[in-house]
């Protein structure tokens, strides 16, 4: 409808003229004819941007056997499904499917039954420095998820972690040294070293918040060192205290020696992922979801002690990391005073970071990279710090929450790009958009409003001065194929807001009214003019549609 | 008792070095939101700074003196650079500013190991070795040398930010960040004069403490933490409050060497900060003024 001075004009003669029809228009100028198929066929034609419509394109649905789609395996005794698995039937071929909702627990599977089985599968001349730093990792592991409880799941940022480990440590091996301990003891007592440690710094926990209590224990974590380095107790002299009892059998042959070791550091981390599930996936992890920083307010009005959640988490976690600190000391027979430098503090952030705070995925699959490049890549020297460093730096730089963080980044930028595609080509003209379009269940309805919006543009191209001039000469009876198309597309509209003329005096005064379109509810009044006769409403009625007709 | 007076100075003495540093935290913290843990590694920066420029260049105390201050600079704008700058209008600003002033700090003491080896440095004493008695106490020049100067620093600094255009800018992004912005504050340029500031106050503290200790790549993380704990002390954000923690952290270390012994003072020290952080969460500057939050 853009420039109807230059459209080609044409005459139309009405073929009812031949027999003299009455009133009639005999001869009108009409625009050109244009074929009204052509908007089909531009609507669905291949352009190049296809813009995929729906979600979920790539997620694999397998297939169901049978018809039911709730039939599945359960944890003996208790309800648990062994996978979270949504039955669903399939929206075009109506076949059963099945989709995994939480793949999670397949790729821990694997990769927790690679490191049960990887000893066996290692070349000969890289085993025994592998196992070693396999056995580092699930200490280092087992320490940073507790750490992630603390960090993440009470929200305590607590950086004193890796001094309750070395107190714990350091205590048992005196006591182990001291009064003879045999090993098994010393993870207990490093468990009640751990709960009384836990107990005091657990204190200004409660007081203050976030990084004041960060800063308060990383110098918690300097007067551990200090005071443990000073004394003469823990052999100030000699860079660590050295000569617990250990359950790895001097005489064994050097390789079994090493699978022990590996294989006791394994169990420690599948020991610590227990932990983790059982205080982050149950009850009082449920409770802090509730309440996290900045929204303890909330949850205290909802009724949550918070606080107490908090702390328990807090010495539970304190507890799980005095029995490693007792572990560490059966393990390597002692402990050196490095544990407590704040070198340690770094690597440990660098470990929970890099795989994103707040994540068990995140805590272990960051330790494994870090234990890689700093006991594996040794050859290295100091560049791996250097390497650790620039990773550290990349990650913060770019990645919102580490390497687990990455799918919902890159998930939240994706829907991000997409909404701005959207916006760029946005001519809706009743026409559903893609999300509304995956929610409706009447697929007819995205259909017709296509075909309506279709209609509705090729129609705008039919109005011009000539049309409307031939409905004010003669508003009813034959008429051109182009004031036909438009009388014929308003006449066939929904009921609500239809224009109707109504006659107040015959022959003197009509008005213009709208219908409710619900049965019951009078016509509403559009305007105040009074017509004269019942053709001029008639005009004045068709001005109204094609006036909506070109805003809509 | 000339001892405890002996003792007092010495702590003083101490106190005002790491007072620098605390002032540092505090300002970096309260203006800017970053909780930069890589002054240890600015300080080592000055320090390394300043002792290249007395081999290479020109020995005057002065002069060494200021190129460890500049040094200081240098090393707060890099600081600014790589994290402030990208990461300061990101999601979780607060933990990822931290953990990359961390990075820098890994990366750089690694740097500085590589360059200049793990043999401890010394600067030359700025001070000479006069000696003053006063009342039976005697004071050493380096001792007054030190009192001095971080009192002149801290004068100056305060000066700046009470009576000039940047100063107000950055006392403007103390109370409301978001405010500061909407009214034409740029973040990003009054983060750099931060960091440029608070650099210099750690260059003269690396250059004032150096020339009694030593000087070597990780020798900043202790005056770093002690910095950060009397920060923590006085109240993230107070200038007043870490000058009054700074003052009584000295007494008290001076109190504690003299009755208990010196392995007692971190304790002692631990103990104050954890009591005064139980009856005031945001530190003394509780009381004074208000302090930042999270």
């Amino acid at each position: 409808m853009s420039d109807i001075k230059t459209k080609k004009r044409k005459t139309w003669k009405n073929p009812l003229a031949v027999w003299g029809a009455k009133g009639g228009n005999y001869e009108v100028a009409t625009p050109e004819w244009k074929n009204p198929h052509q908007i089909w066929k531009d609507t669905k034609a291949f352009k190049v941007p296809t813009n995929k419509v729906g979600r979920f394109h790539y997620e694999y649905k397998s297939s169901n056997h049978g018809e039911k789609i709730w039939n599945r395996l359960r944890w003996w005794p208790t309800r648990r499904t062994i996978l979270w698995t949504k039955g669903v039937y399939n929206r075009k071929s109506l076949k059963p499917e099945k989709i995994r909702k939480d793949k999670r627990p397949i790729f821990w599977f694997f990769s927790l039954l690679f490191l049960a089985i990887v000893p066996f599968i290692l070349p000969d001349g890289y085993k025994n420095s592998l196992l070693t730093a396999g056995g580092i990792f699930g200490i280092y592991a087992s320490i940073n998820l507790c750490w992630t409880l603390v960090i993440g799941t009470a929200g305590i940022f607590s950086l004193a972690t890796y001094a309750i480990v070395g107190l714990s440590a350091f205590l048992t091996t005196w006591l182990s040294i001291n009064l003879g301990l045999p090993w098994w003891m010393l993870p207990m007592i490093g468990m009640i070293v751990g709960l009384a440690f836990g107990i005091i710094i657990a204190l200004p926990a409660l007081r203050l918040d976030g990084f004041y209590y960060g800063l308060l224990t990383l110098g918690l974590n300097e007067l551990c060192r200090v005071f443990i380095t000073t004394s003469h107790a823990f052999g100030a002299a000699s860079g660590g205290l050295y000569g617990a009892d250990t359950f790895i059998n001097e005489n064994w042959a050097p390789m079994t020696q090493t699978l022990v070791q590996y294989y006791s550091g394994f169990a420690l981390l599948i020991a610590a992922l227990f932990l983790f599930r059982f205080v982050d996936g149950k009850r009082l992890g449920r409770i802090l979801k509730l309440a996290p920083e900045k929204k303890e307010a909330f949850a205290e009005a909802s009724g949550v002690n918070y606080k107490r959640a908090r702390v328990t988490v807090f010495l539970i976690s304190s507890i799980a990391l005095g029995f490693i600190g007792g572990f560490y000391a059966a393990y390597y027979r002692g402990s050196a005073f490095d544990i407590f430098s704040f070198h340690t503090v770094i690597m440990g952030l660098a470990m929970i970071t890099i795989g994103g705070i707040g994540r068990a995925d995140g805590a272990v699959a960051g330790t494994l990279i870090i234990v890689i490049i700093d006991r594996v890549l040794v050859e290295l020297g100091p560049y791996r710090y250097i390497i650790i460093g620039f990773l550290m730096m990349f990650i913060i730089l770019f990645l919102k929450n580490g390497l687990f963080g990455i799918r919902k980044q890159f998930r939240d930028w994706r829907d991000k790009k997409k909404g701005e595609a959207r916006s760029s080509r946005l001519e809706r003209g009743g026409e559903m958009l893609p999300e509304q379009a995956t929610e409706t269940d009447n697929k007819d309805e995205i259909y017709r409003r296509r075909y309506d919006k279709m209609q509705r543009e090729f129609l705008k191209t039919l109005i011009c001065d000539e049309v409307i001039e031939e409905h004010k000469q003669k508003p009813l009876g034959q008429h051109s194929e182009a004031l036909e198309r438009i009388c014929y597309y308003f006449r066939r509209g929904a009921m609500n807001d239809k224009y109707v003329v109504k006659c107040e005096v015959p022959f003197k005064k009509y008005k213009i009214m709208a219908l409710s379109g619900v049965r019951g509810r009078s016509p509403r009044l559009v305007e105040d003019k009074i017509y004269e006769t019942v053709e001029a409403a008639y005009h004045g009625l068709f001005l109204r549609r094609i006036q909506d007709l070109m805003e809509a | 008792m000339n001892d405890i007076i002996f003792l007092i100075i010495n702590g003083i003495t101490v106190a005002s070095i790491y007072g620098l540093i605390a002032v540092a935290v505090s300002i970096t913290w309260s203006a800017l939101g970053l909780l930069n843990l890589s002054y240890g590694f600015i300080f080592s920066f000055a320090g390394y700074g300043a002792w290249l420029a007395e081999r290479h260049l020109y020995g005057e105390p002065i002069f060494v003196m200021f190129m460890g201050i500049a040094a200081g600079i240098i090393g707060g704008v890099m600081v600014c650079l790589l994290v402030f700058i990208p990461v300061h209008d990101k999601p979780n600003f607060t933990i990822r500013g931290m953990i990359g002033t961390l990075a820098i700090s890994l990366i750089g003491g690694q740097v500085l190991l590589q360059n200049f080896g793990p043999k401890a440095k010394l600067l030359p004493e700025f001070f000479g070795y006069g000696k003053i008695k006063i009342l039976d106490v005697t004071l050493t020049a380096d001792k007054i040398g030190i009192i001095c100067s971080s009192i002149i620093m801290l004068a100056i600094v305060v000066r700046w930010m009470k009576s000039s255009r940047r100063g107000l800018e950055i006392r403007a992004m103390m109370m409301n960040p978001h405010a500061a912005s909407i009214v034409g504050i740029g973040v990003r340029k009054t983060g750099i004069y931060v960091m440029a500031v608070t650099g210099a106050m750690t260059g003269l503290s690396a250059v004032l403490l150096s020339q009694t200790y030593y000087l070597s790549p990780f020798s900043g993380l202790t005056p770093m933490i002690k910095g950060v704990s009397i920060a923590l002390m006085g109240g993230l954000g107070s200038v007043r409050g870490a000058v009054i923690a700074a003052i009584i952290l000295g007494f008290n270390e001076a109190l504690t060497t003299k009755f208990l012994g010196g392995r007692y003072v971190l304790m002692t020290q631990f103990a104050l900060i954890i009591i005064v952080l139980i009856i005031r969460p945001r530190g003394i500057a509780g009381i004074l003024d208000k302090a930042r939050e999270a």
